[in-house]
């Protein structure tokens, strides 16, 4: 889509040219007849000062010298005529030996061009009746000049209509920033608001936009409040549901049904899909809600809350630490960023001898999020296909499963990329590179 | 060992009474977490679990009214909310272990064990060794030397709290604190016999008789 302000311009530059060409050509043309009607004037007087010089001699008509303007003597002087009458025709000797044609009718005609030089005459042919006879006189100017001078107009106005017409396109331009420069800054919010910055948009804008921005934030916070609604209702059912999953699986192994073991096995299996099932979608929803960005990761304060957490869980006797910046804050989700540390660390406790390291590093472009244990690793050729264990909520399994699905979903959500790699300490090392935010 | 359980399910509640039971815990139960923060306090509980989403007060109030109390009775939360954020938040706010609904009752039973054992500053195996016995709380019997013994349950209970608190001497009305729920009669005769039962099948140096004071677990060289 071409931007308003580039379709304004194109607009208003080709409705001023052809506005402009037409009425200059139009005014250049008013001016010319004008000109040639003044001219005209000039040669019916000059025709008739002629016709008062013929007078009958001896040999017929004659044309009396002395009464002819001078010009019509020297040649190519730029002043022509010529007089037909039934005994034959003059013509001035300015024409020396060239030929004036007799015009076709009476009146002004200016398409006549003569000689060598290519002058161009403006000739009026008048026909009278004198002493008897019809006489034709056609008098002729030289229109060159005249036609030189309106061509340098044309040129200078020409020149001088483009200068406008550019000075006018810089002034709109400078109009259309101004007045779109409401819209500039909704095209801004627009963009925070996709990025995550901004919940609202200003709803103090011009009026014509009032109408837009009314219904975006009137749609915003719907959608805000269904998401958030459903995501609440979401949560209370899967939390809801878990006591009685719970009564549940404690059914399943107890001694009622000791002498049906193939049942209790169903029933457990079933459950514990449930389960995961359950968990992952509540993951979802709650990363699906989080419109705005809550509460960033201090990771000074928030790591050792939760290697601590991870210290405690029975079993793992393991050493946890972390390599972080003093005073590193990842700018994401608090609650979504224990989730995903405490799931990457909770699968590589399981996995790990007798030691666990968090490495957190900012780069120019990513925050570089590594895992490392010395257990014994996964094979490369088994790497992709942990990866992407649980991509299908149907293909989850005890274990990697569904830790690294959860991890994935939060990690797909941010644009982050999860690798697995060989760690110097000699197992498993899980690389997150989270692009920076803007 | 004595446990309360604080969870307003009852058919849950019913299910880990029973599991907790078979166990060999004997197992207080309340519904409400006002009631909750009074009786945790006033009870000589080993154990308390604690489901946090509680009528009344919330679990976590609970939990931080006991702990601003210095009630320093072990305690297991019990809850559905299983995000990190949540269990970081249960045990800054004094839990010892977070458990997250819904969970295998083998896993609740493991749990508790490990946290009655660090509670007593004891190491995670999988058996509870004390005094050259191993006592495998699973199958509810005790290897001495080379051989395995059966234990009844309400032997299983008593030889398990002695072998938590060895070389201690544990009066009669203390053991039968501990060993029985509030609702239970308590008979000290019934001790005295369940004493004799493992002093039979143990050895008689197993357990020494302190006039006036009551018992001593593993005192001498078995």
């Amino acid at each position: 889509m071409k931007s308003i302000q580039s379709r304004l311009s194109v607009g208003l530059f080709s409705v001023l040219l052809i506005v402009g060409l037409i009425a200059a050509q139009l005014s250049l043309w008013v001016f010319e007849i004008g000109m040639q009607r003044y001219l005209e004037a000039g040669l019916r007087d000059e025709s008739e000062n002629m016709l008062v010089a013929i007078s009958r001699g001896s040999t017929g008509l004659q044309l009396d010298e002395q009464r002819i303007s001078p010009a019509y003597e020297r040649p190519f002087s730029g002043r022509y005529f010529r007089i037909d009458f039934p005994g034959g025709s003059w013509r001035s000797r300015s024409l020396w030996d060239l030929e004036l044609p007799r015009p076709e009718a009476a009146g002004l005609h200016s398409d006549v061009e003569l000689g060598p030089e290519g002058q161009h005459l403006l000739v009026l042919r008048s026909d009278y009746r004198r002493l008897g006879q019809s006489i034709s006189i056609s008098i002729a100017q030289d229109y060159t000049p005249v036609r030189a001078s309106f061509q340098r107009v044309r040129t200078i106005g020409l020149a001088l209509g483009l200068a406008a017409l550019c000075i006018v396109l810089l002034l709109q331009r400078m109009t259309v920033k101004r007045s779109l420069r409401p819209l500039e800054r909704t095209r801004e919010q627009l963009i925070q608001l996709q990025q995550g910055r901004r919940s609202q948009l200003e709803d103090q804008v011009p009026l014509e936009l009032e109408p837009l921005v009314l219904q975006i934030n009137h749609l915003l916070a719907h959608t805000e409040d269904s998401l958030k609604r459903s995501r609440n209702a979401l949560g209370n059912l899967g939390h809801a549901l878990k006591t009685p999953m719970a009564v549940l699986l404690s059914l399943a192994a107890s001694e009622r049904l000791r002498a049906l073991p193939e049942v209790s096995q169903v029933l457990r299996e079933q459950l514990d899909f449930i389960q995961q099932r359950l968990a992952r979608e509540l993951n979802r929803a709650r990363l699906a809600g989080d419109a705005l960005p809550g509460m960033h990761f201090d990771c000074d304060t928030e790591l050792p809350a939760l290697l601590s957490t991870l210290e405690m869980i029975p079993g793992n006797h393991l050493l946890i630490r972390s390599e972080t910046a003093p005073g590193l804050v990842l700018p994401w989700d608090r609650e979504d960023m224990h989730e995903l540390l405490g799931n990457l660390l909770d699968n590589a406790c399981k996995w790990a001898d007798s030691e666990v390291c968090l490495t957190i590093v900012e780069e120019a472009a990513h925050y570089r999020l590594s895992i490392d244990d010395d257990g014994p690793g996964i094979p490369v050729a088994d790497r992709h296909q942990v990866l992407n264990r649980g991509a299908r909520l149907d293909e989850l399994t005890e274990g990697h499963g569904l830790g690294l699905g959860i991890v994935r979903d939060i990690a797909d959500s941010w644009g982050a990329e999860l690798l697995l790699a060989e760690s110097p300490a000699g197992g498993l090392r899980v690389e997150l590179s989270l692009p920076r935010r803007t | 060992m004595r446990l309360l359980l604080v969870e307003d399910s009852v058919p849950l509640a019913d299910e880990i009474i029973a599991g907790l039971n078979r166990q060999g815990y004997a197992v207080d139960w309340l519904a409400d977490g006002r009631d909750a923060i009074h009786q945790g306090a006033s009870e000589p509980y080993d154990l308390i679990i604690l489901d946090l989403g509680l009528p009344g007060v919330p679990g976590l109030e609970v939990l931080s009214q006991w702990r601003a109390a210095r009630l320093a009775i072990p305690v297991l939360v019990l809850t559905a909310r299983d995000s990190w954020a949540d269990r970081i938040e249960g045990l800054k706010a004094g839990a010892d272990d977070y458990l997250t609904k819904p969970f295998h009752p083998e896993e609740l039973h493991l749990r508790i064990q490990s946290l009655l054992r660090r509670a007593r500053g004891l190491a995670n195996h999988s058996t509870l060794e004390a005094a050259g016995l191993q006592l495998d709380e699973g199958r509810q019997c005790v290897v001495q030397g080379a051989k395995e013994v059966q234990l009844t349950a309400a032997e299983f209970r008593l030889l398990r709290y002695f072998m938590l608190h060895p070389e201690q001497i544990l009066s009669k009305s203390h053991l039968a604190e501990h060993l029985y729920d509030g609702e239970n009669e308590r008979d000290s005769n019934v001790l005295e016999v369940h004493v004799n039962h493992l002093r039979r099948k143990l050895g008689k140096a197993v357990i020494e008789t302190r006039r006036g004071q009551g018992y001593k677990f593993g005192g001498a060289v078995v």
